[in-house]
């Protein structure tokens, strides 16, 4: 079971996530993405968006397969900016394991 | 692929302790400048930022992660940040073939007689060329990377340097948009390609340019080089997803997965050889990166410089 938390889109803002909310997850930038076969970085956006905390610890390396080319942000029809989304979530978790 | 907590606090380890990725002491990286005249006073400064420095010790890196990627030797790696910085550092310049350092060499060397020619003023102050630490941004350790930052826009002001011309597009853009947006530090850069008016009719070769993401897609800025080439009568042959929508080489994940790196370099090595034209890079890692391939690629400074 994962638990969601509605706050965890406020907790992650000031590690520069606070664009995650602007996503409607159209899965444009999954499709641009060269990590093709794993639905990147949708997947981490919708885990800021329900909350699911413990879901993205879970899968937190798997951050660092992004290539930070900003091919999503560059075609985001939102401009929800997912390229920095992903960039913040992995200070977040850096932070997490420096203060762990 | 490597755990990433590992590298990310080794990297950050080395930059603490040395400012530099590798741990080497930068008297055995940054030495271009000894035998090139360069003004050592001046108004606008050559910043480096040594990444073409770093090519071939990120070649042996790499090397040795590719060979222990997935196996059970990986989880080591967490042991070398107890050997000292000066002994891990030093074998490491030691291993680094000496050939290898001097093509990088060479390639500043030809950034500095591209900009002589162009009659672009200049002065080079090796204390003052530091790395950027970009990478401790792009790894998500911000307070490292603005520790680090501080460290080095400090020592510029100081200095009283307010012109920077840089020499990639990482340091580039670090030096543009990230030390205003995270350290309050504005400086007047400008990439040495910017900077160059120089005309040729020795030209008649056709290139591919691949557009690196921070020039191409970040700086918004791959009509210069394409200018600068169109000024030596060399013609671009381009290919699907350029300028701004380029395709990424796979160099950035080279220190975490460098599986995921030949993923990704063979499918834009792909595009690429599909104009049937030499390749020219013009950053660091996709040069590094790109060259793995096996394919015919050289930097942008070594063509420029070839055709002058």
């Amino acid at each position: 079971m994962t638990l969601v938390n509605p706050e965890f889109a406020e907790e992650l803002e000031r590690f520069g996530v606070n664009t995650a909310l602007d996503c409607f997850n159209c899965g444009t930038c999954a499709a641009i993405c060269p990590l093709i076969y794993e639905h990147f970085p949708r997947k981490m956006i919708r885990y800021i968006q329900v909350g699911a905390r413990d879901r993205l610890l879970e899968n937190d390396k798997e951050l660092w397969r992004c290539l930070h080319c900003g091919l999503c942000t560059y075609t985001c029809p939102r401009e929800a900016d997912p390229g920095e989304l992903i960039l913040g979530l992995k200070r977040f978790i850096v932070s997490n394991w420096r203060r762990s | 692929m490597y755990n990433p907590k590992i590298i990310i606090d080794l990297i950050a380890d080395n930059i603490r302790k040395t400012r530099n990725p590798f741990g080497i002491p930068k008297s055995m990286i940054n030495n271009w400048w000894t035998e090139t005249p360069v003004r050592p006073e001046g108004d606008t400064l050559l910043f480096t930022g040594l990444m073409y420095q770093f090519t071939p010790y990120i070649e042996k890196t790499t090397h040795y992660l590719e060979r222990y990627e997935d196996t059970k030797l990986a989880d080591y790696m967490q042991y070398s940040k107890y050997i000292p910085k000066f002994i891990a550092g030093t074998v490491l310049a030691l291993m680094t073939p000496g050939k290898e350092k001097k093509k990088a060499d060479t390639i500043v060397r030809n950034i500095v007689n591209i900009l002589a020619k162009s009659n672009v003023e200049f002065y080079y102050k090796p204390e003052l060329d530091d790395y950027s630490g970009i990478l401790l941004y792009d790894l998500g350790d911000q307070e490292g990377f603005v520790r680090h930052a501080e460290f080095v826009a400090a020592k510029l002001k100081r200095a009283g340097v307010r012109k920077i011309i840089t020499v990639d597009p990482h340091t580039t853009y670090a030096l543009k948009v990230l030390y205003p947006k995270y350290i309050g530090e504005s400086f007047e850069v400008k990439t040495y390609f910017e900077l160059i008016s120089l005309r040729s009719k020795n030209g008649g070769a056709r290139v591919t340019l691949h557009d690196p993401c921070f020039y191409g897609r970040y700086l918004e800025m791959s009509d210069v080089p394409r200018k600068v080439l169109a000024n030596l009568e060399i013609e671009c042959v381009e290919v699907i997803n350029s300028e701004q929508a380029t395709n990424c080489c796979g160099g950035p994940a080279e220190s975490v997965s460098p599986k995921l790196s030949k993923e990704v370099l063979d499918r834009r090595v792909e595009e690429l050889q599909s104009a049937g034209q030499p390749i020219i890079a013009m950053c660091p890692i996709c040069l590094g990166n790109l060259k793995k391939s096996g394919t015919d690629v050289e930097d942008l400074s070594s063509l420029i410089a070839r055709s002058i």
